[in-house]
């Protein structure tokens, strides 16, 4: 597969507008370092919304927010599916169980599984525990998310 | 130590506690202290109990879960026997600092009141960044006071004071809220109680003498748990040191809703639960590991939240029991947590 050439338009802090051109490249290293910078972006971005969704009660009904009972992400466990959750009777996904979790302590509507918004969802709650050893089936502990000391916890 | 029940009978009268029944709410088992007190230390205390309740967060919507979780934790203390000498909010009444909220939490809270049982109340942040605790002033008075009950003085403090972040920002009271309702804000800052309240706390202890017990109740803990989550108040230290010439300061506090515990010299923390939502426990090394909660079963609303019943015995040795509507607290802890 190869990476999409893109002719990307993005705004700098500053505020002033740049042209970032990737040249033609193979879905493998060596990459240059504007290829990773800007893929990078791309995956900070998500994250972002991610963090934005999980902040907001535009995913309920209730007023709840994901980090009314999950701050940083905590206790999400990402790291520790798929597996087996009482609550749904059978091996879940972390996507099921996010939309679980809209459905009952947010009492929302479920998000379509390969939607934007359950992508970012999930990419907030795995970049928050990154680093983690992978342990499907874990349904012993809860888990923590990365310590973090200033700012929302992602670049 | 093993306390049999014959036992435990036989202290509870040396304690004259024969008034205590057991139901399942009573704090009679605080009375297993009372073996590893010291039989000889004259004090000036006549046991009683008091409830914590706390961490409420209603939201305006009639009927909201949390207004059920409330008013469990209410009617339970209601049912206390024997009834509790008075009860502490301990902060985030509301969630957004509505003043439908307040008020829909002092309605509730009222229920104590007329039962005759009188409440206090310290504020938590959540009660207080829409209007910068205008109207929670004008419901439930000063944010910080002290009386003494039975021998023993208790204090209460707005330990959730900010350095202003809102104006260089241009926010508007709403968004000012919004931003400290979020555990993680990253423009809040780390909140504690203030040049003003430290100078009132030395005025209000002068002239107590080293052996008075000590209860202080903050919405937030006064030892440094987690600062990210403002789990600390900034303050601490000095709170800390002027309390450091008495034998034995009981702290209680809220914010973290859930079970944590520490020492801090002659200090003994802990942490209430919350009736509305639990908090996972921070990436940090907990100071007493066993003294911990169990993991929530997100699909039930009165899991991972209570509310606490405090017995302080005659030579100040307490005993906080967590009221579990759920298995929430471990089986070694059921019967309370020494104070
Ligand atoms: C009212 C509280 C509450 C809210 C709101 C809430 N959750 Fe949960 N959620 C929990 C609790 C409690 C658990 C059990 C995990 C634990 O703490 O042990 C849980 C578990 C999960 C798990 C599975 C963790 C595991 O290992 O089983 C995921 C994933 C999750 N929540 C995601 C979310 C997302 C996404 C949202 C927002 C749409 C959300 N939660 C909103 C309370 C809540
Ligand atoms: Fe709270
Ligand atoms: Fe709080």
């Amino acid at each position: 597969m190869r990476i999409k050439r893109y002719l990307l338009t993005g705004v700098l802090a500053a505020g002033i507008l740049t042209t970032l051109i990737i040249k033609d490249s193979k879905s493998k290293p060596p990459f240059e370092e504007e290829e990773l910078k800007l893929m990078n972006e791309e995956l900070i971005n998500l994250v972002k919304k991610g963090d934005e969704l999980w902040h907001s009660p535009k995913l309920g009904t209730n007023g709840l927010t994901c980090a009314n009972c999950h701050p940083d992400a905590a206790n999400s466990n990402p790291h520790t599916f798929p597996k087996y959750q009482s609550n749904i009777g059978k091996v879940a996904t972390l996507r099921e169980m996010i939309n679980w979790c809209i459905q009952i302590p947010l009492k929302g509507k479920t998000l379509p599984e390969d939607s934007e918004e359950m992508k970012a969802l999930e990419a907030y709650s795995i970049y928050m525990h990154r680093g983690f050893k992978l342990k499907p089936g874990d349904n012993e502990k809860a888990y923590p998310p990365v310590r973090v000391e200033s700012g929302p916890g992602y670049p | 130590m093993k306390i049999s029940r014959r036992n435990l009978i036989k202290l509870s009268a040396t304690a004259g506690l024969t008034a205590f029944t057991a139901t399942s709410i009573s704090p009679l088992l605080g009375v297993v202290n009372v073996a590893q007190a010291n039989p000889r230390k004259k004090t000036k205390i006549t046991p009683f109990n008091f409830a914590v309740i706390g961490d409420a967060h209603l939201y305006e919507m009639p009927n909201h879960r949390f207004d059920k979780t409330l008013e469990r934790a209410v009617n339970d203390v209601l049912k206390m026997k024997p009834k509790p000498d008075f009860v502490v909010f301990i902060g985030d009444l509301a969630n957004f600092g509505k003043k439908e909220e307040l008020l829909k939490g002092k309605r509730i809270l009222d229920k104590l009141r007329k039962a005759g049982i009188p409440y206090k109340m310290i504020p938590g942040e959540h009660d207080w960044y829409l209007d910068l605790g205008k109207f929670w002033k004008k419901l439930f008075g000063s944010p910080y006071w002290s009386f003494d009950h039975k021998g023993v003085h208790f204090i209460g403090m707005n330990s959730i004071l900010v350095e202003d972040y809102w104006t260089a920002r241009d926010m508007t009271p709403w968004e000012r809220m919004l931003a400290i309702a979020e555990l993680e804000c990253h423009i809040c800052g780390l909140w504690g109680v203030g040049e003003k309240q430290l100078q009132w706390l030395k005025e209000d202890v002068k002239n107590l003498s080293p052996d008075t017990p000590i209860v202080i109740f903050t919405h937030s803990p006064l030892w440094n748990y987690y600062p990210r989550w403002n789990f600390q108040t900034k303050d601490a230290d000095a709170i800390r040191d002027i309390l450091s010439k008495f034998e034995k300061v009981i702290a209680i506090h809220g914010h973290v809703h859930q079970v944590v515990y520490n020492r801090t010299g002659n200090m003994v923390h802990i942490g209430n639960l919350a009736t509305s939502w639990p908090w996972p426990y921070p990436p940090v090394e907990l100071p007493y590991p066993k003294i911990v909660m169990h993991r929530a079963d997100p699909g039930d609303i009165y899991d991972g939240v209570g509310f606490a019943t405090t017995y302080i015995d005659d030579t100040f040795l307490g005993n906080m029991k967590y009221v579990e509507w759920a298995d929430l607290i471990p089986k070694d802890l059921k019967n309370g947590i020494p104070l």
